[in-house]
């Protein structure tokens, strides 16, 4: 069931158009992540279903009711901010009980449901410490419990992780899973790490400039990209301008750079002539001194030009003909046993025909998102 | 560290310029010589003759009076400004921000010696009621700038979170934005009571002959004879200021 | 709902007319009639002439005024000097030391900064007292003639100004060491500085802006200080803040006085301007936000 739905929202600061027509819906108890770089508006959409901006047109419904030119104390959705936004001059308890208390519950009840969510973070002993005194997990979990102690609809979290640490930040991400399914309520879900969207959401919509570019499960969006800047977004992945030679049945036939011709799945309506990019994740990719002698693949020499071991995985960089082409190899041998492949070693890279996917040209303002540092891909890979 | 001896040694000479002649009319407070080129005996005789002194109780009364109601009116009339000019940012704010800093920046003597002419020409009786009008006018400004600082400090998402949690503008502002925010008009309050009871320069233009506040009368001291209680009262102010600033560390401290 | 623009309009005239009547009222205007009397002349009764004239303005060039004049610029902003050159080891020292020392060492400058000045003047006339305890040291060491006197001289003046405005200088710059990051000190050594050199290539330019800041609060209140020469500087070392008060008080001449702080008003507008222009220019080039 569509439970929170955008319909044809657009904003604007001044000349910046933040928000261009977006529609999109959140159904009723998932986790609904809004993914995508920063500026691209999610932030702001998520303070227009909050009630903190107004749209410049187009209407935010909540299980059936327009709540559009609603004040946010009217709606039934609560906040965790980026920054908390725990009240200093309050304790813990107080922090929690706010929602319950400009409501005008009774004493006991409140006491109750405070004691009942307090135990639920585990926080019941700190319950009297003012928010100076707790850390950044704490504090985290304060701020979730004093929204969703309110029994919202939908809980809206804005990039709620961004100010923990690595390790943090994976325990949050699993004690969030765990809190969802304990209470139930939707979630949307605000960030721009692709890990911390990919694992927790039920449902990912990536975001580009105020439009959503695609929505889809974590596999959906990974897998089979519908844009370039989705497949550029998330994760790690090599692009070639490539023109469609022939179509033979399933397949067909890319001109690629000064490659041999490759081959590749025929899914998009392509004609002999149009111009498309060829994107192969890396751990598409296999690699090998001896010439493979499988079916269905495509098969290109290179030389190894870098080699950084990474534990888990080691990511190559092969140039073909010029281009730098980068494989990732997962290891699940043991390694020293392996005969290596080192630097400046000619090799074979290899990957099947239905690994590979064509895409429509990206526009020239994504390119910067393709050229992210190394150590940024590096971090998010191995989370 | 050669630096940091060079610095601690220049920071000890400034101490000792500080206090040197605050220690020495201390001790003359207790000389029954009057200027203390030479120790004759002890006397408690300057304070008491202090303490007896009427005129300088009366003073003090004016100048509590004046300070604590000009405090009052610059409290409420600076904090309002200061909320004025952090929530709208148009054009009519840059005209009042500039207003409002302003007197910061010019001299006492221009500032008292303008409301003379002023009150001279709208006939207004000079007197205590010109002294809390003159006040009230410097002391806004003290006022809206540690206000104002206050509330650039102050995270807007906490009232979006009170909005957030179901409280309405009210509600928002008595619960989260007033109790955060309240240190610092306490703070500009007690700044401008400060500013009062030490302000000369500017009462004095404005006062008139009959309403002398307590630096007024001790002018008047200096100028007439220099009385030797000016010594023992000079002690109890600095002792006074020791207090005050020791406690008002205290609160910040605690903050 | 969102309020309509028309009630935030009121809502902003609201909040903002009372403070802002009340200094059109008692700041502005009067500062305005200072500059337009000063257009008038004196009449023979102590009142205000009808007459619009520049004599009074011209009469500001009688050789008396210009060496007042001068004498307050030069006072002022040598003792401004003096002031930040001691403020900046005191804060750089208050900066660096230990938390305990740090808070005693701000009590003891904060204390002179809110002690009564009058009080803090009254020191020094005691001190400087031709029966006075200095005045006595430096005849028992034959520094001094005995008939000699401490008070009324240009220097005495100087060493009251600069004790009354120190504290001024010291917080300033104070605050802004406070926030600087001494590892770039370490690491302008590191990088073959030596200690001086460290000091003035990168704390001075660090903590520019509490420099600024105690040079204003320092030069400003000397350009219009009026107790100090009065009451140590007397007829002798006259600046334009006593000028003004003998011309309004003594002589009942407000139209002179009124010129005087014009002029006194141009005088503190030119430091001002100069410090506008350097934040100006700090911001663009990201000095200070």
């Amino acid at each position: 069931m569509d439970f929170l739905i955008f319909e044809n929202i657009s904003k604007s600061y001044g000349s910046n158009k933040v928000i261009d027509n977006l529609s999109i819906a959140v159904q009723k108890g998932e986790i609904f992540s809004l993914l995508g770089p920063s500026g691209c508006g999610k932030t702001t959409l998520l303070r227009i279903a909050a009630g903190f901006e107004e749209p410049d047109s187009g209407r935010v419904i909540l299980d059936g009711q327009d709540i559009t030119n609603l004040p946010p104390n009217k709606r039934k959705l609560n906040t965790v901010f980026q920054n908390y936004a725990l009240f200093p001059h309050l304790t813990v308890r107080d922090n929690i009980a706010f929602g319950l208390k400009v409501s005008g519950f009774s004493k006991e009840k409140i006491n109750d449901e405070v004691e009942r969510y307090l135990d639920l973070i585990q926080m019941t002993d700190h319950a009297s410490k003012k928010p100076s005194k707790l850390s950044g997990g704490q504090k985290q979990r304060v701020a979730i419990a004093r929204a969703l102690i309110n029994k919202p609809d939908v809980l809206l979290l804005d990039e709620p992780l961004a100010a923990l640490d690595l390790k943090l930040r994976q325990r949050m991400l699993v004690d969030l899973d765990w809190m969802h399914d304990e209470v139930g309520i939707t979630f949307l879900y605000v960030t721009h790490d692709q890990s911390e969207a990919m694992s927790i959401s039920d449902t990912i919509a990536v975001m580009n400039k105020g439009r959503i570019e695609q929505k889809g499960t974590s596999v959906e969006v990974y897998e089979a990209p519908r844009t370039s800047f989705v497949a550029a977004f998330i994760g790690d992945t090599n692009f070639f301008d490539g023109e469609v030679k022939s179509i033979d049945g399933d397949y067909c036939l890319l001109s690629v750079e000064s490659f041999p011709d490759i081959r590749v799945y025929n899914d998009k309506a392509v004609k002999p002539g149009g111009k498309v990019y060829l994107s192969i994740r890396p751990e598409k990719i296999g690699i090998s001194h001896n010439k493979p002698s499988e079916e269905k693949i495509n098969v290109l020499k290179g030389k190894v030009e870098e080699i950084i071991y990474l534990g888990s995985h080691t990511k190559y960089w092969i140039s073909v003909n010029g281009f730098r082409i980068s494989v990732i190899a997962v290891h699940n041998t043991f390694m020293l046993d392996i005969k290596e492949i080192s630097f400046n070693d000619e090799v074979y890279i290899y990957w099947s025909l239905d690994s590979c996917y064509m895409l429509e040209q990206y526009k020239e303002e994504d390119e910067a998102l393709l050229t992210l540092p190394d150590d940024e891909i590096l971090d998010q890979e191995t989370v | 560290m050669k630096r940091g001896k060079f610095a601690l040694l220049i920071t000890l000479f400034v101490m000792v310029f500080f206090y040197l002649p605050v220690v020495i009319v201390a001790i003359n407070s207790f000389n029954s010589a009057r200027f203390g080129g030479e120790w004759k005996s002890f006397t408690l005789v300057w304070y008491s003759k202090l303490f007896a002194d009427k005129n300088i109780w009366s003073a003090f009364m004016n100048s509590l009076l004046i300070a604590f109601s000009s405090a009052v009116l610059s409290m409420i009339l600076g904090s309002v400004a200061a909320f004025a000019l952090e929530k709208y940012k148009s054009r009519f704010q840059t005209i009042h921000r500039m207003l409002l800093f302003s007197p910061l920046v010019v001299p006492d003597i221009l500032i008292g010696m303008s409301l003379l002419i002023f009150f001279v020409a709208v006939q207004i009786q000079l007197g205590l009621m010109t002294v809390f009008l003159a006040h009230v006018t410097f002391s806004i400004s003290y006022v809206a700038m540690v206000v104002l600082a206050r509330l650039q400090d102050f995270d807007s998402s906490l009232y979006e979170a009170a909005l957030d949690l179901g409280a309405g503008r009210f509600n928002a502002m008595r619960l989260v934005v007033i109790p955060l925010v309240f240190p610092g008009i306490l703070a500009g309050g007690i700044m401008a009571f400060t500013l009062s009871i030490d302000d000369f320069v500017i009462t004095f233009f404005v006062s008139g002959a009959g309403a002398a506040t307590l630096p007024g009368y001790i002018y008047s001291m200096m100028k007439h004879g220099f009385p030797a209680v000016i010594n023992s009262l000079s002690v109890l102010f600095v002792i006074a200021t020791f207090i005050l600033v020791l406690m008002s560390r205290k609160f910040l401290v605690k903050q | 709902m969102k309020p309509s623009s028309y009630s935030k309009k009121r809502n902003e005239l609201l909040s903002s007319f009372p403070s802002f009547i009340w200094l059109v009222i008692l700041f502005v205007i009067p500062i305005g009639v200072i500059f337009a009397i000063a257009f008038k002349a004196a009449d023979p009764y102590g009142g205000i002439g009808e007459e619009w004239t520049l004599s009074t303005i011209k009469e500001l060039f009688n050789p008396i005024y210009p060496a007042i004049f001068w004498r307050t610029i030069y006072l002022s902003l040598i003792s401004t000097f003096i002031a930040i050159l001691l403020a900046l080891p005191v804060g750089y020292y208050i900066a660096r030391t230990g938390k305990r020392m740090r808070e005693i060492f701000l009590v003891l400058v904060i204390v002179p900064f809110w002690t009564n000045f009058l009080i803090r003047i009254i020191a020094w006339k005691v001190l400087l007292h031709p029966d006075g305890f200095i005045k006595k040291i430096l005849v028992t060491l034959s520094l001094a003639d005995p008939n000699s006197i401490l008070l009324y001289r240009p220097e005495t003046v100087l060493i009251v100004l600069v004790y009354s405005h120190l504290p001024f200088a010291i917080l300033p710059i104070y605050a802004a060491a406070e926030k600087f990051d001494f590892s770039l000190i370490e690491a302008a050594r590191d990088l073959g500085a030596s200690r001086f050199q460290a000091f003035r290539k990168v704390f001075i330019p660090g903590i520019s802006s509490g420099i600024v800041a105690a040079f204003i609060v320092v030069l400003i209140p000397s350009l219009g200080s009026y107790v100090i020469p009065e009451l140590v500087g007397g007829a002798s070392v006259e600046m334009i803040g006593s000028k003004i008060a003998q011309r309004s008080f003594v002589d009942r001449n407000l139209p002179h006085a009124s010129a005087l702080s014009a002029l006194l008003m141009l005088a503190v507008f030119i430091p001002l301007f100069f410090a506008a222009l350097w934040q100006r220019k700090a911001a663009l080039t990201g000095k200070v936000k």
